[in-house]
């Protein structure tokens, strides 16, 4: 697409008007660390109207919705991945929306990413992968690297894939890596753009684990876009429990006393739905009524 | 009311102006991707060991096929113009036309088309099997710079090698016309050579080196441009490569009469 050259050139769509850019510091704890306001996008056709939402820290956001419905959009947008037309995008109280490639590194670097498929780099080993933005950034010496490298290999069950090379892991495994890739850097704000999708129902299970774990133990607000409804239940029931001095999934049967996950769904670029998972499940639009069922 | 005529000219002019700007658009974007792939070769932060893969799948991977293609094109020149020359009893100077078309002409264009054949179609493949899986998003988010990574190598390797693998070729196709000027024509190995270095003057060495350092630079931001410009998934890979050689080949083979016109104004021979 002729978008990605634009982007990696600095050319993306004409940014949306300038707004005031918050001057840059710790952040409060009662805003909200991503803000989306009245954003739009379109391409050939509208991708995105008037989204609008807030996730606060520590918290998971569950983005639902069927294929072409702008999900991945919302992630590449908070990424600087994409501009756009209109409306604001706030991570951590810097506006993404009007930020160049080397202004948004900063940003980048609270943010940790698994993507679809797991985008891994061909030419490198599984160790190579996850150390690449510690070797990137350049001020980290070789032997914490590995060290940190083996550890988050150790967190995703992978430590002894450290020299193979992507080709020779399986879809679960390739997306377990991207997870510890993601992870090495320790982000703030974690994005899983459908890390279940095409995976058979245990390795799913393996992941939402995984986006629990992370959750829990770290702290670290996250949004899962998913428009698989059994692993984004499972991601909002799953916690993890301190049994005999190590930590273990466990799960809510109660969807009413979820708390700390909100689901949002989006259909044709539009909020359709916003609202706890208990709200979702007991909702009488007939759109999601369909979508559930 | 327009009729249906007018109506198929009007919809034609406006798919004609949008063909027109789009490839306008798309000219931008290979000269800015192009610039900024050189400012990224000369400012740092420098990825020396992409480069050096790079030189080593530009230049030594690429080897066999040049000397190979470079053999067999000054046999087949020595045989030709043999033929030609013997009507007008001028045998002896097989070995300087040899010499001057493959310095001057055949041996930077020969060579920058087999290495656009094997590596400008590979880079358009890499670079476009890497947006398809997401993986130049992934190095955005990681933070490198897709340009300075991936393209400021290749066109680095490419500046390099392909005058390298040219002086290869040129060697190469000089010594095949020689063999078949020993061999087949039975003139003496020491006239051949005589012959060679009587032809050759500084105004063919220069042109046989600026050549190359263009058609490198064609044949590697073509690639890397095509590749970035990947769209619709494996079969847009098998699209990028195809278009990249095709362009990267018809580039070449134009811009070498233009470098030729603007070197003989320049640095008239005789």
């Amino acid at each position: 697409m002729r978008e990605t050259i634009r982007a990696i050139l600095g050319l993306a769509r004409p940014a949306a008007p300038l707004a005031p850019e918050p001057p840059p510091g710790p952040h409060d704890p009662d805003e909200p660390i991503i803000s989306f306001r009245d954003v739009h996008l379109s391409f050939d056709r509208p991708i995105l109207q008037g989204v609008s939402f807030d996730l606060a820290p520590g918290t998971t956001k569950v983005v639902l919705g069927g294929s072409g419905s702008g999900k991945t959009t919302i992630l590449r947008l908070i990424l600087g991945l994409l501009k756009p037309d209109a409306g604001s995008i706030h991570v951590d109280g810097t506006d993404v929306g009007h930020l160049g490639e080397e202004d948004l590194r900063p940003v980048r670097l609270k943010i940790g990413m698994v993507f679809q498929e797991g985008a891994l780099f061909d030419s490198l080993t599984v160790g190579e992968n996850v150390a690449y933005r510690l070797v990137e950034d350049g001020d980290v010496s070789p032997e914490e690297i590995e060290a940190r490298v083996r550890e988050m290999l150790g967190f995703v069950g992978l430590e002894r894939f450290y020299a193979r090379m992507p080709s020779e892991l399986s879809g679960g495994q390739r997306r377990r890596v991207a997870f510890a890739r993601a992870l090495v850097a320790r982000p703030q704000i974690m994005l899983y753009d459908e890390p279940t999708t095409g995976l058979d129902p245990i390795t799913c299970k393996t992941i939402t684990e995984l986006i629990a774990k992370v959750r829990d133990l770290d702290g670290v607000t996250s949004i899962l876009v998913t428009h698989q409804l059994r692993d984004a239940f499972n991601v909002a029931r799953t916690f993890m429990a301190r049994e005999n001095g190590e930590f273990v999934p466990r799960s809510v049967e109660d969807l009413s006393t979820l708390e700390g996950t909100e689901f949002m769904m989006l259909r044709e670029g539009v909020v359709e739905f916003r609202g706890t998972p208990h709200e979702l499940q007991t909702s009488e639009d007939p759109y999601i009524r369909e979508f559930l069922s | 009311m327009a009729s249906r005529t007018q109506l198929l000219v009007i919809s034609l002019g406006r798919r004609l102006s949008q063909q027109v700007k789009e490839s306008v658009l798309a000219v931008q974007d290979y000269v800015i991707l192009t610039g900024r792939g050189l400012a990224a070769l000369i400012t740092p932060p420098h990825y020396h060991r992409e480069l050096v893969t790079q030189m080593d799948s530009i230049g030594v991977k690429s080897l066999s096929i040049v000397v190979l293609t470079g053999m067999f094109t000054g046999m087949v020149l020595a045989l030709q113009s043999a033929a030609s020359l013997d009507s007008f009893g001028a045998r002896p100077y097989v070995g300087r036309l040899v010499c001057i078309s493959m310095v001057r002409e055949l041996g930077p264009v020969l060579t920058a088309l087999m290495v656009t054949g094997r590596v400008g179609s590979g880079m358009a493949a890499e670079l476009g099997s890497m947006v398809v899986s997401q993986q130049i998003d992934a190095l955005r988010v990681l933070g490198s710079d897709p340009v300075r990574k991936l393209v400021a190598p290749r066109l680095g390797a490419a500046l390099i090698m392909v005058p390298i693998l040219t002086v290869i070729s040129d060697t190469v196709g000089i010594f095949g016309g020689s063999l078949i000027s020993i061999f087949n024509l039975k003139l003496s190995w020491e006239f051949y050579w005589r012959s060679v270095l009587n032809a050759m003057v500084i105004n063919d060495l220069l042109m046989g080196s600026v050549k190359p350092l263009i058609f490198g630079l064609i044949l590697s931001s073509v690639g890397c441009y095509m590749g970035l410009n990947t769209t619709g998934g494996t079969q847009g890979v098998g699209l990028s490569t195809t278009r990249s050689v095709v362009v990267a080949s018809v580039t070449i083979l134009s811009s070498d009469f233009f470098i030729t016109k603007v070197l003989l104004m320049l640095f008239p021979v005789g």
